[in-house]
């Protein structure tokens, strides 16, 4: 691409540096490890840390020695971060203990590299430190207890800058930030390196680390061109002498203080009296209320933060129409946002759960497919000029089409590339088993996952046919209907349509999804329009192929069939391939540097459309769900308070504190106007015309309230709520969901998710129960013997989403931050269940036999409409 | 707007009314959502010194509360190293629109000067309180007299 001319389509995500942190890419690749002498085998799993902070852990791997995770971690670091890799024996009993664990200092490791980690693969000694006597003693040499595979990739540092800053103590400030950005490095020092001592632990066994440019790596060429030395210097431990980096006197930017701005990026630069000069092109005013914020002249914005300084191998550049975007010259992409901390922490966080996303995709599922080989079906996409309103940023937007009709739980279609070197293990099963038949091909996810590809009747499924049979393979290719499973029957409606019931359920509740999803199924079936439409996408620009493809198309077209490729990986897609490019896409979305969606509150797994953003779409299963209100609003249902509490419980509590008390003596100060903060921007806004000027009083408050809960439920977002229902409605016609309820819907468009109820019940905290009481006992009792459909509804009805976080039931969140599940009791027998979505609590009332509570359960869950709920 | 508007209110009645456990507030007038100030306890053995305090109000206030952070080092079973302070006042659970600033600044004073070793934030200093209270007084007036600012003279 011509240097000087702006890429056409600057929606990539970028990385680089920001106040000295860098982005690292660290792969835990495997380990081996000593036979400890115990008959168990252990469960390992590495925790990666950074400065002592932000633990990252691979997944357990059960009772080997021989772990192999090639997870993929992207990390912030500075040159003189400590990596400390522990691997621990993950324990269902008891604390997990630490098998061995090793620390690595990146200075150590970039002094020899010259700056680069590039494929650099690094083989380190995990030590088992003593155990500490009474008297503080370590009792004991550390014994090296097996080695750790891992590799860094995709950093760069100019090691000269470094050292050249070091020598002239004084920071310079960039005259010119934006225009040299790649000089910035002087304006944002370095981080001094963490003081001797820190690490009194790695002092005995220095060295233990060795390091290799692996070839043939992605780096390519870039290989050759570094000295290569095979070993780091045996000073690879921060705390060592010889090379180790001067000292810094000033100690001004610690690692402790620019990490403190990620945790707080509000805080007044002020507060320290030290302000950078501000970029070219900003300037300083103050608001009528006396505020400070700031203008950014070069693009015609404001901000309440206080612009920091570009990147290091970032620049500011405009587009033909004058618009502003910025290059990442370390990844070669570009962005419309301006970079700052916050954004790339969001960015980093965002691509660590990439490796979970598939994950997940494979794991989810709604009913056994009963139509798999199905013409498939088409369903919604969106799209919206959306308003151009605080970074000037173009006005275009992604759209995606569903196909609704098969279920999730298949594997990979034909298309995906299978990884070289699937392990030993499943060798020796090919061995037992003999060959596949013919027309069989066995392959294996990225993940690691194998699947079996059927040519004839082009299928994939997850199970071996050599073991499974033909049973399997008749129910996937629908020639024969599969039997229903126990406890099930086929019933017919008063029309005579066929549905499915559960021997002893009532028909009222049986009717209600599994028939409402056939019914729409079909719906989707009978619309179906012949032959495909075909997408090639490449997987390092699945935004933007996608996108600039659909848009092309008369929003009918995509109730075609939909046919993936991706580029470069030859195959077929008989359905997995959109499957996962339905997936990824709407993880993609997601990405922090679009800015299309804002997480609602601080529910990490919940969205609310971005009032900056584009667009919305919906999927066959999209990775992460909306908000219930704003299920509600493709149902076309009225909003009420209510709603509030699940997108922002401490905003509705307020609400009805003025609801329910005399507001008159108070001295509220309100007026029928209000602020929110939005990028660092504060809106205002009157809830009515010359609000400003009109108190709130006892007397005018329904009104005030009725205005203030609208606002809130749309605040900025009604143009994009509209253009995605819009966009929703020409391919999926909104009056075909008129059968679901809101909590349906959210089932239906992300799927269940098999749930570790072993994880459920560990993360579990009990107020005025016991984990012994005969109704917690009870609960758990019911948890595992009810369905999947069941149990996410169960968990839907406590938690507000079918959705387990990412890092299990540990993670789950509240409205206030981390808040486990917590089973209360309350009232009495006669009582119905209730729950509290925003402290994620069910109210339990004590229950005098197992009969009685799964009854109640059961009618709190499906009936939920209308009461049940606080 | 809605925030400011109340919270001019709210501090010319705090100064007006003189607080003698709250005092010396500072509020950058570009600024009003974020106010500093030092407490001065009456209790020992925090009544060796004065403690600066950062109030930040969200610019939903009082929609939202108020966050309180301690500038100050303080050796107390409710307040944690990093200066936060959990105060059951403005709590999400507790909050009110119609509390006033002054009343979580009393609630802030009544938790330094009497400790709730039942909630503590530090488990470790909760212990000490309960089981050695000497030790704690002495080691608190210790670090009081090392960390702490001087108290206003009248």
């Amino acid at each position: 691409m011509d240097p000087e001319e702006p890429f056409q389509q600057p929606l990539v995500p970028v990385s680089g540096s920001a106040n000295g942190f860098y982005q690292l890419s660290v792969t835990i690749e495997c380990a081996h490890l000593k036979h400890s002498g115990s008959i168990w085998k252990p469960n390992p799993y590495v925790e990666l840390l950074v400065d002592n902070s932000n633990p990252r852990k691979t997944e357990v791997l059960k009772c080997t020695y021989i772990p192999k995770w090639k997870e993929e971690f992207t990390v912030l670091v500075t040159p003189y971060s400590t990596l400390h890799y522990r691997l621990l024996d993950h324990s269902t009993f008891r604390k997990d203990n630490v098998f061995g664990e090793k620390r690595v200092s990146m200075y150590d490791v970039l002094l020899p590299f010259n700056g680069r980690c590039n494929n650099l693969e690094l083989t380190l000694d995990l030590v088992s430190e003593p155990k500490v006597d009474s008297q503080g003693q370590p009792a004991g040499q550390p014994v090296k207890v097996g080695e750790l595979i891992t590799l860094l990739h995709g950093l760069k540092v100019d090691m000269n800058a470094l050292i050249h800053h070091r020598r002239h103590e004084l920071p310079r400030a960039p005259s010119n930030p934006a225009a040299a950005a790649v000089a910035v490095a002087d304006g944002n020092p370095p981080p001094p390196p963490p003081p001797v001592g820190a690490t009194p632990s790695a002092s005995v066994l220095r060295g233990g680390v060795r390091a290799r440019i692996r070839p043939g790596g992605g780096g390519g060429g870039t290989v050759a061109e570094l000295p290569a030395p095979t070993t780091v210097p045996p000073a690879a431990n921060g705390s060592s002498a010889g090379a180790g980096p001067p000292p810094v006197t000033n100690g001004s930017a610690g690692p402790e203080v620019a990490a403190a701005t990620n945790g707080n990026s509000a805080a007044p630069a002020a507060a320290n009296g030290l302000e950078d000069p501000l970029p070219s092109g900003w300037e300083m005013r103050y608001d009528e209320y006396g505020r400070r914020y700031y203008v950014d002249h070069n693009t015609r914005s404001t901000s309440w933060e206080r612009p920091q300084a570009l990147p290091v191998g970032w620049e500011m550049r405009r587009d033909p129409r004058g618009r502003i975007y910025y290059v990442d010259h370390n990844t070669r992409t570009t962005t419309w946002q301006r970079p700052n901390s916050e954004r790339l922490q969001h960015y980093q966080q965002w691509q660590g759960e990439r490796a979970h996303v598939m994950q997940q995709g494979n794991q989810r599922f709604l009913y056994p497919h009963q139509q798999a080989n199905a013409a498939a079906a088409a369903a919604a996409a969106a799209a919206v000029a959306g308003a151009a309103s605080t970074s000037g940023g173009g006005a275009t937007a992604p759209a995606a089409v569903a196909d609704t009709t098969s279920g999730a739980s298949l594997p990979p279609a034909v298309g995906v590339t299978a990884p070289a070197g699937s392990g030993a293990t499943a060798e020796d099963e090919d061995a037992l088993l003999g060959p596949l038949p013919s027309g069989w091909e066995k392959r294996v996810q990225p993940e690691g996952r194998v699947y079996f590809v059927n040519h004839k009747n082009r299928t994939t499924q997850w199970e071996d046919p050599r073991t499974q049979g033909q049973e399997r393979a008749e129910l996937l290719t629908g020639v024969d209907e599969p039997p229903l499973p126990p406890g099930w029957e086929i019933r017919l409606t008063e029309d005579g349509v066929r549905y499915f019931g559960v021997y002893g359920v009532p028909r009222a509740y049986e009717r209600s999804f599994r028939w409402k999803l056939s019914q729409f199924r079909y719906l989707c079936q009978s619309n179906v329009l012949p032959s495909h439409i075909k997408i090639t996408v490449s997987r390092q620009t699945l935004f933007e192929d996608s996108y600039h493809q659909i848009m092309r198309l008369p929003a009918y077209e995509l109730r075609r069939r939909l046919y993936i490729i991706f580029r470069g990986e030859e195959g077929l897609d008989y359905g997995g391939v959109s499957r996962e490019w339905f997936f990824l896409l709407s993880h993609e979305v997601l990405n922090p540097m679009y800015c299309l969606f804002e997480y609602a509150n601080k529910n990490n797994y919940s969205l609310q459309i971005n009032p900056a953003s584009y667009a919305l779409y919906h999927g066959r299963f999209i990775y992460s769900g909306f908000t219930m209100p704003f299920y509600k609003r493709m149902l076309n249902k009225k909003l009420t308070m209510k709603d509030i509490e699940s997108i922002d419980p401490e905003f509705y509590n307020s609400l009805v504190w003025i609801r329910d008390n005399n507001i008159d003596e108070c001295g509220l100060e309100l007026f029928f106007s209000v602020d929110f903060g939005n990028f660092g921007q504060v809106i205002h806004h009157e809830l009515r015309e010359g609000g400003d000027k009109v108190r709130v009083a006892e007397d005018n408050k329904d009104d005030y309230l009725r205005l203030m809960t609208e606002w809130r439920m749309t605040r900025g977002i009604e143009e994009q709520t509209k253009a995605f229902l819009d966009g929703f409605n020409e391919v999926v016609p909104l009056e075909w969901l008129k059968y679901f309820d809101e909590r349906e819907l959210e089932l239906m468009l992300c799927g269940m998710q098999e749930i570790d109820v072993d994880d459920w019940q560990r993360n579990t905290i009990y107020r005025h129960y016991t984990r012994n009481s005969k109704q917690v006992l009870w609960f758990w009792q019911f948890v595992r013997q009810t369905d999947s459909e069941k149990r996410a509804r169960l968990l839907q009805f406590v938690t507000g989403t079918c959705r387990v976080p990412v890092g299990g039931f540990a993670e789950l969140m509240g409205s206030n931050g981390p808040q486990r599940f917590c089973i209360e009791k309350v009232g009495k027998e006669t009582w119905l269940p209730r729950s509290h979505t925003c402290f994620n609590r069910l109210d339990l009332p004590p229950y005098k036999s197992y009969d009685q509570m799964v009854e109640k359960l059961n009618y709190a869950i499906e009936e939920t409409e209308g009461f049940g709920q606080e | 707007m809605t925030a400011s508007r109340r919270l001019q209110k709210e501090l010319i009645d705090i100064r007006a009314s003189g607080m003698k456990s709250f005092r010396d507030i500072q509020v950058d007038e570009s600024n009003v959502l974020s106010w500093q100030g030092l407490i001065v306890p009456d209790n020992p053995p925090f009544n060796k010194g004065a403690f600066r305090i950062e109030i930040t109000f969200p610019a939903e206030y009082p929609f939202k509360p108020p966050r309180i952070n301690f500038k100050t080092k303080i050796y107390h079973p409710n307040i944690d190293e990093k200066g936060q302070v959990c105060l059951p006042i403005i709590s999400a659970e507790n909050w009110k629109p119609a509390t006033k600033t002054d009343q979580v600044i009393q609630a802030l004073v009544a938790l330094v000067n009497d400790p709730e070793p039942e909630h503590p934030l530090r488990a470790e200093l909760a212990e000490e309180y309960l089981k050695d209270r000497k030790k704690f007084v002495k080691n608190a007036e210790d670090f009081t007299k090392k960390h702490s600012e001087k108290r206003p003279s009248d």
